[in-house]
């Protein structure tokens, strides 16, 4: 695993001129604990960022330094090139909606959404405005004078929003936001979400574990595993091109067939599986005669009379539109594909699964 | 049905039993605070001549005043002392929690006199802060009022209720969400703006709790002025005291003891109004 690589090669795919924030290199120890190992991003304006990880990977740790509510262990931390590391979290341009979206139980809605332009220079006819304005941003305005206990999760979550941008930050933090909400109100604030961040034209930097919601959201992706970037780039990017299997698996469930590197030439390599030999595009950073992974996502794989593995099948469960099929192959690794709706095989069927290999993706194993 | 009355029988004795401990002995009392002493037997016929008295002698409305005034005080001196404390055992102290608490409630274990000898030790003209100071060449001669003064009096009391008060605010800063805290930094408030505006009202419970133990506590005493107060030991439960013991007024002394347990309670439900119609109280009594 080279984080490091992940990184630069993430960086390539992005123009532009010095970014709003730029972390390089970043730590964080607490005590024997390496939390954060030697980040590095940057975040353009106007644009909305996921950090995608499972839970005590440190993507939160690097939410709350950016906020200024842990210190910076070693690294770089810079906003529009002013370094950030001594900075109070209240004189940083930055604002934070928090898990528990910590609204102040003993005020208002208005009351909460205005905190912050006391410290503003705004005049009081101004903050009024401009607490309205929020109000109506989220939809919350006949909820004004209602306490934080008075409202559902979801309207809780909107008056954290309006109260964290009347400063209007140059940027917005949000620690997995929605995961207090159910799946229905989730979904509908992810398109709340994405559409307030165009609107304001404000960068948006928010954590989560879902990549559902990562890839609902972002303009980019930032994927952390054990306090190190594997993989950052554009959704599409990471999702038909992941660095390595964690990506590959963490992004998606892809299918992944281990194997061995025998030949890299122009992009593509040369992969020998138990299942047999295949060429497919690989990433840059691939070595020769490697371990390496052939991954294979669920709806590239279909029944074919002629296809390369042979499978029995062991699950079929109904989506709906299709139908997700579980099976074993015979050196019993699991395979996952999608089957058409009118023709979905039964539990225990033996079928051959084909692929076209120049859709397939090969990546370093680890 | 059948339960219930069975449930309301059960509860008899306990009622009872609060009656007798509790309501008995101040019903008595009340009762006394009407009669009238004739030399050395009571007269058992109701005048209120005793709470004329008491409302008619400047010196028992001075130091009833000064009780209460005393108290208030403290209370306040307490708060002030008592909340970066409450902050720091709950907020600060990781590991030995449990030490700190002991800590503060150990002078408590030991009784009321031995603590307030121990400041005499300490205060006095040849006590350990005299010398102190003596010895570093800030005075020239012993400060005689920092024993046998009101100065004295309320270093004690202060020493002496401050962890009712930090109990309280402790209790309040435990339950407060560092989450919040940190959302008014992130908002723009600095540390001090962030106290006034989300710290302290939201642990004005804990204030309002520790505050009224240490304010009753400390108009009822009467043992640290009496040691450590000198010639301005002389209060209003002394006063009392005196009536009931060597004066054997006990009228006029429970009149005194009635007035001062009604103005207690005036005070409390003026307290318990004025809280109520802030805008955090009902915020706080709404939730839960």
């Amino acid at each position: 695993m080279t984080p490091s690589v992940a990184s630069s090669d993430g960086d390539g795919g992005r123009t532009g001129s010095a970014p709003l924030l730029r972390a390089d290199s970043l730590h964080k120890h607490y005590g024997p604990v390496h939390a954060v190992r030697g980040v590095a991003f940057d975040l353009e304006g106007n644009t909305y960022v996921t950090l995608l990880g499972p839970s005590g990977c440190g993507k939160t740790t690097i939410l709350r330094m950016i906020g200024g509510f842990e210190s910076v262990s070693d690294g770089t931390l810079e906003l529009d090139g002013a370094s950030l590391i001594d900075v109070p979290p209240n004189k940083r341009p930055i604002n934070t909606v928090f898990q528990n979206y910590a609204l102040f139980p003993h005020m208002t809605v208005v009351e909460n959404v205005g905190f912050g332009l006391a410290y503003s220079t705004a005049d009081r006819a101004t903050a009024e405005r401009v607490t309205e304005k929020a109000l109506d941003l989220v939809q919350m305005r006949e909820m004004a004078d209602r306490r934080p206990r008075q409202l559902s999760g979801g309207q809780q979550q909107r008056v954290a929003l309006a109260r964290a941008i009347v400063n209007e930050p140059q940027l917005l933090l949000l620690d997995e936001p929605l995961s207090a909400l159910d799946r229905r109100m989730r979904k509908d604030m992810q398109i709340e979400l994405k559409d307030l961040q165009r609107r304001l034209g404000m960068t948006f930097l928010h954590v989560t574990h879902d990549q559902e919601e990562a890839f609902a959201l972002s303009d980019w992706i930032i994927v952390m595993n054990d306090g190190r970037i594997e993989q950052q780039g554009a959704p599409t990017e990471i999702y038909r091109r992941p660095a390595n299997a964690y990506v590959a698996d963490f992004i998606g469930g892809a299918n992944r067939i281990g194997g061995r590197v025998v030949e890299l030439a122009d992009g593509h390599a040369v992969i020998d599986t138990p299942i047999g030999r295949f060429r497919a595009p690989c990433a840059e950073t691939l070595g020769a005669d490697q371990g390496a992974i052939l991954c294979l996502r669920p709806e590239q794989l279909e029944v074919a009379a002629d296809g390369a593995i042979e499978v029995a099948v062991t699950h079929v469960i109904f989506r709906g539109s299709d139908w997700l099929v579980e099976a074993r192959a015979r050196d019993d690794s699991i395979l996952n594909f999608h089957a058409a709706g009118n023709d979905a095989p039964t539990i225990g069927d033996q079928v051959r699964i084909g692929f076209a290999a120049s859709q397939a993706w090969v990546a370093a194993d680890g | 049905m059948e339960r219930t009355t069975i449930g309301a029988w059960l509860s008899v004795p306990i009622f009872a039993a609060v009656l007798a401990v509790c309501v008995a002995p101040l019903a008595i009392l009340f009762a006394f605070s009407f009669f009238q002493v004739d030399f050395v037997a009571i007269v058992r016929e109701p005048t209120l001549r005793n709470y004329w008295t008491i409302a008619g002698s400047e010196t028992y409305r001075g130091l009833i005043g000064s009780a209460f005034f005393s108290g208030f005080l403290v209370a306040c001196i307490t708060a002030i002392v008592g909340h970066p404390l409450g902050f720091y055992i709950a907020k600060r102290v990781k590991t030995a929690k449990s030490a700190f608490l002991i800590l503060l409630l150990v002078p408590l274990y030991t009784g009321d006199l031995v603590r307030i000898f121990a400041w005499r030790v300490v205060l006095g003209n040849e006590g350990a802060l005299n010398r102190f100071l003596l010895w570093t060449g800030v005075i020239d001669t012993p400060i005689e009022a920092l024993l046998f003064s009101p100065l004295a009096t309320h270093i004690v009391l202060v020493y002496n209720y401050l962890p009712f008060m930090v109990l309280g605010l402790w209790l309040a800063y435990e339950s407060l969400d560092d989450g919040l805290l940190e959302a008014a930094r992130d908002l723009g408030a600095g540390k001090a703006s962030g106290f006034r505006r989300v710290t302290f009202p939201l642990t004005i419970p804990g204030l309002i709790a520790g505050g009224m133990m240490v304010f009753v506590m400390v108009v009822g005493d009467y043992l640290t002025p009496q040691l450590v107060g000198g010639a301005s030991g002389v209060t209003i439960i002394s006063a009392v005291n005196d009536l009931f013991g060597t004066a054997f007024d006990w009228p006029l002394g429970s009149a005194i003891a009635w007035t001062m347990l009604a103005i207690l309670g005036l005070f409390f439900a003026a307290a318990a109004i004025a809280i109520s119609r802030t805008n955090w109280a009902r915020a706080l009594a709404a939730g839960e």
